[in-house]
């Protein structure tokens, strides 16, 4: 850890002001969430598990996003096909139990990984970035949601799939909340950490250096469309094991797990926690989480608009995200920083 | 020739929908740089305009005057109240328009409810068109949207405010030094973009199911006309909606709809690996 710091401050205050607070945080929300399990159980602690599954898949937005500041409209459709692939590979094929779980993990996971190379290799290659690249990939979440609607015979159309087995390896199987809460945690604590570890490294740092001047950081030798293209395999495959074991925890897959709102609601995970904190996504997927129930219990469609609404504002108030926003309040510096998108 | 003229006459429908559509489109993005993602909403908005207009007991052809003057009328509101302020972020501008469009499709539904509208075209009866038997509507729609689109190229091309729009896109700083007031071009241009696509919208209104989420669908289509022809130029929405709108007509033939349009978004992507600006860039 301290190397790292070390070499993030020789290249100014910035890196090192944002990220080794996010550090802190993470290893005290990791603690915290070690030992609910303690205090409660039963469905709550299930819908605790869905939620950190849902901030493993917002994770893996920011890692893309929060890192280069391109924005992907697209994340539910490596979400869902890694949920499909599993329900798809776990329901329709007969395959041995024992294996069962790996191969629908390695269908859905697999599948989100191959489409992101090819999407990915196409467009970051092909030049494209920013607005662009957040409409390629707004319309490649529109006709995967249509695949999984319009192809019943394999997805299940509309009504999707039942009947997704718990998550089981090597004969042990995570069918009791807590044991599928711990799968959840381990999961989510792992790639938070080595995002963290990562991002505070030199990778983190050339991302950094594409987002302002991609053009310079070619000129001084780094392959910048291999390292974007590597940065958003890596985060789109993230997307696809938070499907796939999303899949087995509740035991269905539904085109909502594909749809643009979903892609839509993980944005709004990551901007309310602040993105590039890496941290601040799972810490946004469960305030939102917890104002989606309320709101959605008062009216379902209350929630578009609430989210329709939260976008606007989100602009027009807090064009730094809303934890920028707030320490800015508690803080008033006299420089100030540029926009970190 | 029993399937080729068909086979044509469908691909002339959605070519010329999609030239209405992606013409809006194309001035806003190459202008402004704005991705306007509620601009489906306004076709949403026109269709909706003439589920209203039939209700009060209007004709179609009343919803196809008053359907452009609501869609210049929001186009022009939302443009002055939002999204003149996000010109200078084009991230800003995704999440402000996407915001609009979540509401504005909830307000519909709220509204009008969420089953599907039922509304009615001017003319029931087909046609022979050389011994093929062709839904009158369709002709009309075809020959209407193409004359909308060449009044949209002379207003581009021979009007006074077509000239400002044409410096501006070129080079929005040269052309305001040269007294051509921006903020006005932008809003008019704005607006104008909504009223073309409201008009799209009633024209579309009797061939489709008229819901809240309608506007998605073509959304996606007429942003690849737009990546696919090229942004800002007339030539580009031609040579992109003539691309788009021909391949998923051909393909749905072979395949599946969906299917169809996974593969027309397959070639855009592969097209836009080799000409990131379009074919015919402005």
């Amino acid at each position: 850890m301290s190397a790292n710091v070390n070499h993030t401050s020789a290249y100014g205050m910035r890196p090192l002001a944002k990220l080794k607070p996010s550090s802190l945080i993470a290893v005290l929300l990791l603690a915290v969430l070690a030992v609910l399990p303690v205090f409660i159980d039963g469905y709550t602690l299930s819908s605790y598990r869905d939620i950190l599954l849902l901030g493993l898949f917002a994770l893996s937005l920011d890692i893309f996003w929060g890192r280069t500041g391109i924005l992907s409209f697209g994340h539910a459709t490596f979400f869902g096909l890694g949920a499909y692939g599993m329900a798809v590979a776990t329901t329709r094929f007969g395959i041995d139990p024992y294996w069962l779980s790996v191969v629908g993990l390695l269908t859905g996971v697999g599948l989100a990984a191959i489409v992101s190379v090819l999407v990915g290799y196409f467009i970051l290659y092909g030049g494209v970035r920013g607005a662009y690249f957040t409409i390629v990939t707004l319309a490649l979440t529109l006709i995967a949601s249509q695949i999984a609607i319009g192809w019943s015979s394999v997805t299940g159309g509309d009504s999707g799939l039942i009947g997704v087995p718990p998550f089981s390896i090597f004969g042990y199987s995570f069918i009791d909340p807590t044991a599928s809460y711990y799968l959840a945690f381990t999961l989510l604590a792992v790639c938070l950490l080595v995002a963290l570890k990562v991002m505070h490294g030199r990778i983190g740092l050339i991302l950094k250096a594409i987002q302002d001047n991609e053009v310079k950081v070619r000129t001084l030798g780094y392959r910048t469309q291999f390292v974007l293209l590597a940065t958003f395999v890596v985060s789109a495959t993230i997307a696809g094991l938070a499907g796939a074991i999303y899949a087995t925890c509740t035991g269905f897959v539904a085109p909502d797990m594909i749809a643009l709102l979903l892609s839509t609601e993980v944005i709004i995970w990551v901007a309310v926690g602040g993105s590039g904190t890496l941290t601040g996504a799972v810490i946004g997927t469960f305030i939102v989480w917890q104002l989606q129930q309320k709101i959605s219990s008062y009216s379902v469609a209350a929630w578009p608009i609430f989210i329709g609404s939260f976008f606007i504002l989100l602009v027009l108030l807090f064009p730094r995200g809303l934890p920028a926003f707030f320490l800015e309040k508690l803080r008033p510096r006299g420089k100030k920083e540029k926009a970190v998108q | 020739m029993d399937v080729a003229i068909p086979f044509l006459l469908n691909t002339l429908t959605l070519i010329s929908i999609l030239l209405v559509v992606s013409m809006g489109l194309a001035i806003i993005f190459g202008l402004m740089n704005v991705i306007n993602l509620a601009h489906g909403e306004f076709i949403t908005i026109g269709a909706f305009t003439l589920v209203a207009v039939q209700a009060a007991g209007g004709s179609f052809w009343l919803a196809l005057l008053v359907a452009p003057v609501v869609g210049y009328a929001i186009g022009l509101a939302l443009e002055k109240i939002l999204i003149a302020r996000v010109y200078k972020n084009p991230l800003h501008a995704i999440l402000v328009t996407w915001g609009l469009s979540l509401i504005i499709q909830q307000v519909l539904v709220l509204v009008f409810g969420a089953s599907p509208q039922r509304v009615s075209g001017p003319f029931a009866g087909a046609v022979d068109i050389l011994g093929v038997s062709y839904p009158l509507y369709r002709l009309f729609l075809i020959g209407f949207a193409l004359a909308v689109f060449a009044t949209t190229i002379v207003l581009f091309r021979k009007t006074r405010f077509g000239l400002d729009l044409r410096a501006s896109i070129q080079s929005s700083e040269m052309a305001s030094v040269m007294g051509v007031n921006a903020d006005k071009i932008n809003a008019r241009a704005f607006a104008l973009g909504a009223a073309l696509a409201s008009l799209a919208g009633v024209l579309l209104a009797p061939m489709t199911a008229v819901t809240a989420y309608m506007g998605i669908n073509y959304l996606a289509r007429s942003f690849f006309v737009v990546l696919v022809g090229g942004a800002g130029s007339v030539g580009g929405v031609a040579a992109g909606g003539a691309i788009i709108g021909g391949l998923e007509t051909a393909l749905s033939y072979q395949v599946p709809t969906t299917v169809a349009q996974a593969l027309v978004l397959v070639l855009a992507i592969i097209i836009l690996r080799f000409r990131p600006t379009g074919i015919l860039p402005a």
